[in-house]
């Protein structure tokens, strides 16, 4: 018995994919096709940012420089991988740049992991409804928040969190474990107050 | 009493966090006016790229001394021309302010296309006097050095007037989205 013979799905090798013709436009310098792309990315990009900075005020800003550096080097995009998974990446690596600045001699001598963001967390209560991790992951302390939100929300593996962070591939884990233990717990807490 | 939330809740949990949350402002007005001073090339950029909030204000800052800079040009040029001693011919001084000329041609033509030939026009009113008064210092030091060519303090004033138009250059077109 002779096989079926294939069918060519004429419709999805014809039709142009939306998104790449806009990125298309966008690199060439056609502004409205960005401002399609910063509709389409800027909450997702604004969540990326303000669950690693844990501040409201800098996540707004950072946004802001992820879209404008976008605009600038979104000619690097080769398309060999999704568009989203590549402006995540240049978002975590300018996110990760604004921290490496922020942080003053102070800050580094007084490690700045036994700090932890509450105060931001409160006022951001008002603004939208958060998820009760959320508002756990705003108080986590910086590296464990760091790794937390870059392997568990994001999905990048140790060995690339290692080396964004400069960290040993077992430090990202066991800051990982941490931050997994310090979540259960303060949610515990959280769920019987 | 405090009871552990288990691994396999926190998993659901984290599965359910929102993908996207909404700013609490618009900030597409603060990236179109960046991206409209902000040329689009294929230049890549520092992505730990300066977010000090004061930077915008010492960049706004640096037109005062440039336009100190342009004034004081101006009015040396203008004792120049009042005591100007006779003209001496030199073909090889006069080449060397000619070659001055032509390389710093060269060099503005090259920090414009690193920005993407912004169109000047487009600068505000106030940056772009900025710039004609410093155009306008160079070609007044350059009419004389036709006259006196031999002049190595008008050779430097030129090469110092050319350096403050570069800078002011770039200046002008490094990002500026601090702004926001």
């Amino acid at each position: 018995m002779l096989d079926k013979p294939k069918v060519i799905d004429a419709k999805e090798l014809f039709t142009v994919d939306p998104e790449h013709e806009i990125i298309t436009r966008a690199k060439q310098g056609d502004q409205q096709a960005f401002h399609q792309l910063y509709l389409s990315y800027h909450r997702r990009i604004y969540a990326l940012c303000w669950r690693m900075l844990a501040d409201k005020d800098s996540a707004e800003d950072v946004c802001q420089e992820v879209f404008v550096q976008l605009w600038q080097k979104i000619n690097n995009f080769r398309g060999e991988s999704k568009f989203a998974t590549w402006l995540h990446s240049v978002a975590t690596n300018i996110v990760l740049g604004h921290l490496r600045k922020q942080k003053n001699w102070l800050q580094r001598i007084f490690s700045i992991e036994e700090h932890t963001t509450a105060e931001a967390t409160v006022e951001l209560q008002d603004d939208f409804e958060i998820s009760s991790l959320d508002k756990q992951i705003q108080k986590l302390p910086e590296r464990a928040r760091l790794v937390f939100v870059l392997f568990a929300v994001e999905g990048y593996r140790h060995e690339e969190i290692s080396t964004m962070l400069g960290m040993a591939v077992g430090s990202s884990k066991s800051q990982y474990h941490r931050a997994k233990s310090l979540l259960r717990e303060s949610l515990s807490e959280f769920s019987y107050e | 009493m405090n009871k552990v939330i288990s691994e396999q809740k926190l998993e659901q949990e984290i599965e359910q966090l929102a993908k996207e949350v909404q700013p609490r402002r618009d900030l597409w007005l603060g990236i179109e006016r960046a991206i409209a001073l902000a040329p689009q090339n294929n230049r890549l950029q520092d992505i730990t790229g300066s977010h000090n909030p004061n930077e915008n204000k010492r960049k706004s800052n640096a037109f005062i001394p440039t336009a100190w800079a342009a004034s004081v040009v101006g009015a040396v040029l203008l004792t120049w021309f009042s005591f100007s001693p006779g003209a001496l011919d030199s073909q090889s001084s006069i080449n060397l302010a000619s070659s001055m000329q032509n390389s710093f041609e060269q060099q503005k033509q090259f920090v414009l296309a690193s920005f993407g030939q912004p169109e000047l026009k487009q600068l505000p009113i106030e940056m772009q006097a900025q710039l004609s008064g410093l155009a306008n210092a160079r070609k007044a030091i350059g009419t004389a050095l036709v006259n006196d060519p031999n002049n190595s303090e008008l050779l430097n004033l030129l090469r110092w007037t050319q350096k403050q138009e570069l800078d002011l250059l770039k200046q002008l077109y490094s990002p500026q989205w601090q702004t926001i």
